[in-house]
């Protein structure tokens, strides 16, 4: 059963980690949605901080107990690593060292658990 | 045992296959299934594409997108799941990774940081490295060889025995020499009756098939170990889709370029035939003004494509006169030599006299004689002078049919003169009503040249049913010939909407209905049927087929749909 599901997962990982398509669609909480993981992510920038909203494919919120996070931060061309952590039922989050502003460009790799990692491409801050 | 020997061919076999299928994409067909393990990545700047070559390392192809051009010296950072590993350029804007993880089985996850110039982007990169690509891992030297021999002995055990079979019936199927069927009388066959027959008294003659042997083995593992330096080169080919696979590699042999489109609004144009005539203006022909001898001045004929300056002598007309007329000037002549002959004596006596007569009828008798001769000379001149035929415009020459001492009739043509910087097209136009208001024209050689064109008047009496329209060209470029066919697009003043694409984007399909290349994703182009409309002579207007948004090829595009 378990392996299966790992099948499924494996299956869907590539079309959906792909992180390449321009997606400017925005989620419930104002950030840039996009496919990620298996279903949905949103990911919120401002100020030195990132938070990751997790969902479903019917835009239901998905725990993030247990799932483990990285994002690579490329703002001002300048290049941080921000770890990720869950802080709440369907929330990740982690602070680093730059300053969210227009054109940066955010790849986060989370790993739920039970899961491969799973990388998605974000354009938080852009306003197309 | 023979399941298992059979079993250890086929994965013997498989193993030596670099490439196996990986799972693609959910919006897209996936690659070839025979194609190298690969990932794509793009961003609204850069391209990438990442194929895992049979040597474990992984290709990059870094690109500019929509523009598919390439990008060299880019500077590259890459995590491998986590860890930093260094990227080295190889070739013009392909950049390669080498990582043990990329030998191993699994999904691997490739975090890029890409610098080039002011431009810099970060881009996600998964690549399913497939268990067969891994245990195929091709590397140089002996010990891995001896590793691999060891992991599939019953394999290799079999191939050697294969082998030497082969040497052992090679030796044993060897030309024998045979006894001379004559005596040896000359000398010329003892040597090589001796060459041959000689080895097996030698101690040498063991090493032979030792020799034999090693040829074939060091040819085996030369071929093991080439592939290691070279990048993976996968085929293209049209998929069962009817896509297009181009792997990156051949897109930059071909020079693809891809270009993203929006609807646009554009005048509407219409083509029209024409040719290139020369400006009457700039050019002129030069014809014999009477009959007569063609002859060429001091310096010769000047030759085709040489420069002239207007009045300059071409040629000389020497007239040619019939027998009758001939003599009748020469009894003309005859006459009037009596009559000089008469006069001068009358006026050599008048001037002895000088005193008695009256110096009026000297003067008189010296006018008389300069008269005839004045006339002499005029009729002597009509026999055998000559007439010079001068430039009527300054240019090159563009037709010479002057040859020395032809016998031409008044009003035949000897020379056309073109000034190459002042020519002029003429086209016609079968609806009049089309061209009633021109906003711009252009025009096109069959060569592919473009030719800036500036309206200049329409005829009021059509010729052949068809209005006449002639045009200037801006800026001739050089070596244009008058005569040359051009494709006239006149572009009118009404307007329609649609997508504008350079004219060599769109080619004609086997079907036949115009089609255009999507580039769908780095490697993958769909043909997508258009209908069309001719725009300039460099663009078309498309107005259907084609969404804003699409990546069309704008280059090579030709070049792909000749792949099957």
């Amino acid at each position: 059963m378990h392996r299966r599901r790992l099948l499924a997962a494996a299956a869907l990982l590539p079309a959906l980690t792909h992180g390449a398509r321009a997606h400017t669609t925005r989620g419930p909480n104002g950030g840039q949605l996009i496919d990620l993981a298996g279903g949905h992510g949103e990911l919120v920038a401002e100020g030195n901080e990132l938070r990751l909203f997790l969902s479903d494919n019917a835009d239901r919120p998905r725990s993030v107990e247990g799932a483990t996070g990285q994002a690579v931060v490329l703002a001002g061309g300048r290049q941080a690593t921000v770890t990720l952590a869950p802080a709440g039922a369907n929330v990740m989050r982690g602070q680093g060292d730059f300053t969210a502003a227009t054109g940066m460009r955010v790849v986060v790799t989370v790993t739920l658990p039970g899961q491969r990692p799973a990388q998605g491409r974000f354009t938080p801050r852009d306003s197309e | 045992m023979i399941r298992r020997l059979v079993f250890a061919a086929l994965f013997g076999l498989l193993a030596a296959v670099p490439a196996l299928a990986h799972p693609g994409h959910g919006d897209e067909a996936p690659p070839p299934a025979n194609a190298a393990p690969r990932g794509i990545a793009h961003s609204d700047i850069f391209d990438v594409v990442g194929v895992l070559g049979p040597d474990a390392r992984l290709w990059l192809y870094l690109d500019r997108y929509p523009s598919a051009e390439p990008v060299d010296n880019a500077e590259i950072s890459a995590t491998l799941d986590g860890q930093p590993v260094p990227v080295t350029r190889s070739a013009e804007a392909t950049y390669v990774i080498a990582h043990p993880l990329l030998g191993q089985p699994g999904a691997r996850s490739l975090i890029l940081t890409i610098t080039a110039g002011a431009d810099m982007d970060l881009l996600p990169l998964d690549i399913e490295v497939p268990a067969a690509a891994a245990a195929s891992v091709v590397t140089q030297g002996w010990r891995e060889t001896a590793t691999r021999a060891a992991a599939e002995p019953v394999a290799w055990a079999a191939g050697l025995a294969l082998l030497l079979l082969g040497v052992v019936i090679g030796r044993a199927a060897a030309p024998r020499n045979l006894p001379p069927m004559v005596a040896p009388d000359g000398i010329a066959l003892k040597p090589m009756t001796e060459a041959v027959s000689e080895p097996h008294h030698k101690p040498a003659a063991g090493r032979v098939p030792a020799r034999a042997a090693a040829a074939p083995m060091a040819l085996i593992l030369g071929l093991l170990a080439l592939p290691a330096t070279a990048q993976p080169m996968d085929q293209p080919r049209r998929q069962p889709d009817g896509s297009v696979f181009v792997p990156k590699p051949t897109q930059r042999l071909l020079g693809v370029r891809a270009a993203m489109v929006d609807r646009a609004d554009a005048p509407v144009a219409l083509q029209l035939v024409g040719q290139v005539i020369a400006d009457p203006n700039a050019s002129g022909r030069v014809q014999a003004p009477q009959a007569g001898r063609v002859e060429a001045p001091p310096a010769g004929f000047p030759t085709l494509g040489s420069r002239v300056e207007r009045g300059q002598t071409m040629a000389y007309i020497v007239p040619v006169l019939g027998a009758q007329e001939r003599s009748g000037v020469q009894a003309t002549l005859a006459e009037l030599d009596s009559q000089i002959g008469i006069a001068q004596q009358r006026t050599q006596r008048l001037a002895g006299l000088a005193g008695s007569v009256s110096a009026r009828e000297i003067a008189e008798a010296r006018a008389e004689l300069d008269g005839l001769r004045a006339r002499r000379a005029a009729v002597a001149e009509g026999l055998n002078g000559r007439l010079a035929v001068q430039a009527t415009a300054s240019g090159f020459i563009s037709v010479v049919a002057a040859v020395g001492g032809q016998i031409v009739d008044a009003r035949e043509p000897l020379f056309e003169i073109v000034e190459p910087t002042r020519l002029w097209v003429e086209a016609v136009a079968y609806d009049g009503g089309m061209v009633a208001d021109i906003a711009g024209a252009r025009a096109t050689t069959a060569g592919g040249l473009g030719l800036d064109l500036a309206f200049i008047g329409r005829g009021l009496a059509l010729r052949q049913q068809a209005v006449p329209l002639q045009f200037r060209i801006v800026n001739a470029p050089p070596g244009l010939s008058v005569g040359t066919p051009v494709t006239v697009t006149v572009q009118t003043n009404r307007r329609a909407a649609g997508i504008v694409l350079p004219g060599e984007a769109v080619i004609r399909s086997a079907e036949g209905p115009p089609i255009v290349f999507e580039m769908a994703s780095a490697e993958r182009f769909v043909p997508r049927p258009v209908r069309v409309q001719p725009l300039d002579g460099r663009n078309v207007l498309v107005l259907a087929g084609l969404e804003p948004g699409n990546r069309v090829v704008t280059e090579a595009a030709s070049l792909i749909a000749q792949i099957r």
